[in-house]
Parts: structure tokens; sequence; C-alpha cells
């Protein structure tokens, strides 16, 4: 049963990292922290499946909901958060209060819009379940570990290796001094919510497939617990995300069912946190160090 | 930029008022509905009436009956939206029947959220409005128990559909559930495992809410106390937020479950199934009236073929009210209903049957209720009232078969449907 548990626990974990991912990108470059996302994460499942549901292509579902997401997510950064960001002395507190609320209309949107009921995709995949010994990996697992390799790697390259990367870091470090030698910090801003937006409609459509099932309520349970992953992964260092979304997943498994902690597994990831913080107050990767 | 920003703060404010503002005004399709004459319709009671009243009460021209159920709440808005359409389709339908011996009845709905607060707030406006004749509650027990101690201050009525902790009704005698609370179902399903399941060790996987908890600490009690043979050998809580239960089944399985007693709403109850199913454990699945909705079919997939469940509406029954039901919600609203439709649809039946026979004063209606007897409804035979006000009626389990719920049984023993009895 380790074994088996261990793969349940990275499958979950992979999912925490892309799902936590997005906010990672906009908390790095503008230091918010965009419960928006969970919203995103919600509209992008929906929108994934009423596209798989009109042209039956689970590819083109994944494409173009996290295109028209991501687009989203740049109307929403320059309607809403620049104007914010503009003024002089704004408390930190107020665009989490924006975010907050974008997240709770967009709940109430996709319910108005879509109806409260659940909706199923019915993904068939076209490879068997792998069996080794007592041990199973579902095809959806595999898609997960997959995806989140090839989108990791897809962000890892545009960030270290592309100009608009080098931008995105110069920007994250300081966007003063990037504005003053020249880097264009809107582009960089942009490729923030872009990406972010984009990772999380990704997410969300992989729930989606994972359990068969997206309600209004999808955004509900990442809207807090991205907060706890992105903050053991360091604010705004994407490695470190992906390192705290595994620790997360991991520790909510084998804490549920190898002990009896009488805490609910949702609150196991504040633990975690807490414990962190205590031991290493930078989370596990701090912002210094490189992507 | 200011412009646009305020124009997004405005939207967001009017559409959280769309979301969470209550209904006050007329609701339901009453308006299209009404009858045009008064019609004259003093049909006998078709469940037997035992209180003796001949001549129809005096009625005002029309009756307003207040409601309530989580139609905002993320979470539980799919059962809100099955129970507020069942309370429109029962007005609707009642209206274009002649209306209550003449009289037009009007739905006041409102959404409670899921929210305790709000639920109060709601049981304050409608306990203390007198133009509202009585209450359904078709929310859940959180809300209920809540608003249900107001009711009873005010000297409301409320019939609650199917909310299952014992505090709803326990809160006094004005107080009564359409649905027999959830340890009669779960002692039902206790029963059912040791002697038509024949299981022995039984894995349990419930949600962590009243309705979890209750039904659970129900199924032990019945097992410890007459089938020592039976041995629980797994027992874990999930947060109603989890959507992962596959380390949960992994673990159930490890430890050599032969039954999984999944005591979940429908969402966790179809992710019990597929992973029974995708990990090829071949462990059978005894739900609960939780699992009762097409939704829980549709999730699930193949993967719900074998559950069973407890519940309080037979799909099979040929009984004339439930194949009318069925059909009339299809109609309406082009999809299948579900056990919480169906348990709201019954409410409104018993209210108005009270309203017919006793008139709308809450004494009145409260001892007509107390005294039914083999009241038909959708969600089976309602044999009586107990002391506690809650209905006492047989425990139906359904098996799924190609895709559909069937009948699989019924546990009908006295001893076990009244809850008076333990």
């Amino acid at each position: 049963m380790f074994l088996q548990q261990l793969i349940n626990a990275l499958t979950i974990g992979s999912l925490y990292a892309l799902t936590a991912m997005g906010a990672t990108l906009i908390y790095g470059i503008l230091g918010i922290l965009d419960i928006a996302n969970a919203g995103a994460y919600l509209v992008g499942a929906y929108l994934g499946w009423y596209i798989y549901y009109g042209t039956g292509s689970i590819v083109l579902a994944f494409l173009l909901s996290m295109l028209a997401v991501g687009l989203l997510g740049i109307l929403l950064q320059r309607a809403v958060y620049s104007p914010i960001l503009a003024k002089p002395h704004t408390l930190s507190i107020i665009p989490l209060v924006a975010a907050v609320g974008l997240f709770t209309m967009s709940s109430d949107a996709v319910r108005l819009i879509c109806g409260p009921n659940s909706k199923a995709y019915n993904l068939k995949f076209p490879v068997e379940t792998l069996r080794v010994g007592n041990v199973v990996i579902l095809p959806a697992w595999l898609m997960i570990f997959a995806l989140t390799a090839v989108l990791l790697v897809i962000l890892w390259f545009i960030l270290n290796k592309t100009k608009l990367g080098l931008a995105w870091r110069a920007t994250a470090g300081d966007a003063e001094i990037a504005r003053v030698c020249g880097v264009n910090t809107d582009t960089a801003m942009a490729l923030s919510y872009i990406l972010g937006y984009g990772f999380a409609a990704a997410a969300g459509i992989m729930t989606g497939i994972l359990y068969n099932s997206i309600t209004p309520a999808l955004g509900e349970v990442p809207s807090y617990k991205m907060l706890a992953i992105i903050v053991l992964g360091g604010l705004g260092n994407p490695m470190g995300t992906v390192v705290a979304g595994l620790i997360i997943g991991i520790a909510e498994v084998f804490l549920s069912v190898y002990t009896a902690i009488p805490i609910p597994k949702d609150a196991i990831a504040f633990v975690v946190l807490i414990i962190m913080l205590l031991v290493k107050p930078d989370g596990i990767m701090s912002r210094k160090n490189k992507v | 930029m200011k412009k646009v920003l305020a124009l997004v703060l405005t939207l967001m404010m009017a559409l959280s008022l769309v979301a969470c503002g209550g209904n006050g005004s007329t609701g339901g399709d009453a308006g299209t509905a009404a009858p045009s004459s008064p019609s004259t319709t003093t049909t006998a009671p078709s469940g037997g009436d035992t209180s003796g009243n001949s001549a129809a009460p005096a009625l005002p021209e029309t009756i307003k009956i207040g409601f309530f159920a989580p139609v905002s709440a993320a979470a539980a808005s799919a059962d809100g939206a099955s129970a507020i359409n069942s309370a429109k389709l029962a007005v609707k339908l009642v209206n274009e029947n002649g209306g209550i011996n003449g009289s037009k009845v009007e739905l006041v709905d409102f959404d409670d959220g899921l929210d305790t607060t709000q639920a109060a707030n709601i049981a304050e406006k409608l306990a203390y409005d007198d133009s509202i004749a009585a209450v359904v509650s078709g929310s859940y027990s959180g809300p209920t128990k809540v608003a249900a101690p107001i009711f009873q201050d005010a000297g409301k009525l409320m019939v609650s559909a199917y909310a299952v902790h014992p505090d709803v009704t326990g809160a006094g005698d004005l107080i009564f559930s359409q649905s027999f609370p959830g340890a009669v179902q779960a002692t039902g399903a206790a029963v059912f495992t040791a002697e038509q399941l024949k299981a022995t060790k039984v894995a349990i996987i419930y949600v962590d809410l009243d309705f979890g908890t209750t039904q659970v600490n129900a199924f032990k009690a019945k097992l410890a106390k007459d089938y020592p043979d039976v041995h629980v050998v797994f027992e874990q809580g999930v947060a109603i937020s989890d959507s992962d239960l596959t380390s949960v089944v992994t673990a159930a399985a490890a430890s050599g479950a032969d039954l999984i007693y999944s005591v979940n709403y429908y969402e966790q109850a179809a992710e019990v199934l597929r992973q029974v199913g995708l990990q090829g454990l071949n462990i059978p699945v005894l739900g609960t009236e939780g699992a009762d909705s097409w939704m829980l079919l549709d999730i699930a997939g193949e993967y719900a073929n074998g559950l069973y469940i407890t519940t309080n509406m037979n799909r099979d029954d040929q009984n004339e009210q439930t194949q009318a039901y069925i059909k009339n919600y299809r109609e309406e609203y082009g999809i299948q209903p579900d056990m919480v439709g169906a348990s709201v649809y019954d409410a409104f039946q018993v209210l108005f049957e009270a309203i017919k026979n006793a008139g709308t004063d809450s004494a009145a209606m409260r001892d007509y209720i107390s005294g039914m007897k083999n009241f038909d409804t959708v969600t089976g035979t309602l044999l009586y009232y107990n002391a506690e006000g809650s209905a006492v009626k047989p425990i139906q389990v359904q098996l799924v078969t190609n895709g559909e719920y069937h009948y699989a049984g019924i546990v009908d023993d006295a001893q076990i449907i009244d809850p008076a009895n333990y």
C-alpha cells in the first residue's frame, strides 16, 4: 500500500504545484496574493468542458481555454490591478480585497451562467490502467505527471532562455531599477498574467478530468490552499512552488492515512506551513535563489 | 481607469446581490397558474384523515408558504436548485388543480446560502410575518436546526424536507420532518449489510458533517448491538470540500474490507465508486440518500453499477403520484429529479394536506399532521408521525443497474423505522 499511496501523493502534489504556479508568477512580479487565480482555475475548467464538448478534442480544450483565460488575466491586470497599484501608498491589502471580490464574482457568475449542477468530462483514455504488482497507475495520473512536467519545462525555458524571461526576472528582482534600465515592465507583468492564468486554467481542466466532475465550488479549496503552497515555496519562486506542492501532497496523504490526527485533511497544508515557517522563515526557497 | 474600476466594482456588487439576495417577493409560477374560477374540490384526503374534520376550514384568498434552500452556496447549489425547482413545481401543480379548497398558493422563497446566520435571519423574517401560513425547509441540517427553534418560538409551523439531524424536530411540537432521521436510515443500512449483503468487514468513509456522523454512529451502534460478527475495520471522515478520495479508498481496501459503507453526498460517493472501479478493487459499496442523484450516475458512469443505497424514493414504485412527479419534473426542468427534490415536493404535500383539512392555524395544522396515517407521498407511504415529529416510513434500498436506480429491497420493520424505538 505504501508505494500506491506514494503515487497517489505525487499525483495530487503535481496538481497542487500546477494550481499554485499561476499565483506564484503573479506574486513574483507584482507582490499581490492573487486569490482570483482560483477563479481562473474554475473558469478554465468550465471553458475547457464547453470546448471539449463542442469540438471533441481535449487538446483544443486545453489550448483554447488556457489562451482565453490567459487573455482574461491580462484584461484584469490592466483594468483592475494596475490602476490600484499605480496609486501612491497603496496598502497591500487593497489588491488582495479586489482579488477576493473577483474570485467570489467568478464563482457566482459560473453558477448563474453554467448552472449549479456538476458536469462530467467523461474523457476516455486510449491507454489502459497500468498495473505493476499491487500498484495501480491510472491514465489520468500519467497525463497529470506528463502535462505538469511539460508545462514546467516550458515555463523554465521562457523564464531562463528568452529575453521576455530576462525581463520578467529583472522586474521580479526590482521593478523600479528594471524600468530605469529600459526593461519593459508592462510586458513582464502581462507575461505573468497570461502564464499565471493560463496555468490555472490547465490545472482546472486536469482536476475536472481527474475527478470527472466540475462544479461552481471547484475554486474554493484552491483559493486558500494555494496560499499555503506559495508561502511554503518561498513566495514567488516557481521551483519552490513545485517542491512545496509535492511536500503538501505527500503530507496530506500520509498524515491522513497513517496517523489518526483529528484535523481535516485540508488543514494539513497549513500545519505543514506553520512548522516550515518556524524552521525556515523564508520558505523552502527564498526569492533570492535563481529560478 | 477609475471608471473601469468603478464599473467592475458596481458589477461585482450587483452580481453578489443577485447571488445572495432572498427572493422575498412572489416565487414560483403562481402567476400563470392561478385558477380562473374558484374550484370547489373538496375531495376526501387520500391519506385516511383521522382528525374528523368534515367541513372545509376557512382559508385566506392566497395562502403564502415560506421556503428556504441553499441556492447560492457553491458546495450545495445543486441540491439548492433541486429543492427550489420542486418547491415551485409543487406550488404550480396545486394551483393548476384549483389551489387548496379554491385558495391560491404563493411561494415566498429565500436563499440561505448554507449559512446558519443567513438562515436565522430568514427564519426571523418568516416567523413574524403574519401573512405566512407555514414554512417548508428545503435546506440541510445546519441551517434547518438553527431556523427550527425560531419558528417554534414564534408559533409558526415548519415541515423540514430532508434534514436528518434529530435537533431539527427536537426543537418543538410545531416542527415536523417529512423524511426519516439519519439514524433510521443508517440502522436500516446496518441490517441490510448483515442480513442481505452478508458482509463481515466494513470500511466506512463518511462526510465529516452532521449528515455523516449521525449515520455512522447509528450504523455502528446497530452492528454492535445485534450483529457482533460484523466488524468495522476502517473508518475515515472526509471534509465536504475534499475531492481527492484516492488515498482513502486505497487505505479502505488495504484494510481487507468486504464492503465500503459510503456516507457521502453524491459528489464524493461518485468519487468513491470511481476509485473502487479504476483501482480494480472489486468491493461492493453501500451508500445513503446522499448518493441518490442523477449526477452521481453521470459522474461515476459505469462504475456506479452495483451501488446499493438506502433512500426514501423507490423509482420502480408504480404509485401514480411517484410516476407523475418524475414525469412532471422531467417535463418542467429537462432533468431527472433526485431524493432532495422528491423530499421537498413531499414536504409541500404534507403541508397542503394539513391546510386543506385544518386551515392555516398552526395548532390546528400541528394536530392534523400529528394524526396523519398512511399518507401516500412520492417518497413512499408516510405511515404516521411519531411523538418527535418525525415521519415514519419504510426505508427503500435501491441498486444501480445499467446506470439507473432500481428496487432492491425495503426495510419496514417497525422496530427499525420508528426512531422512538431506540
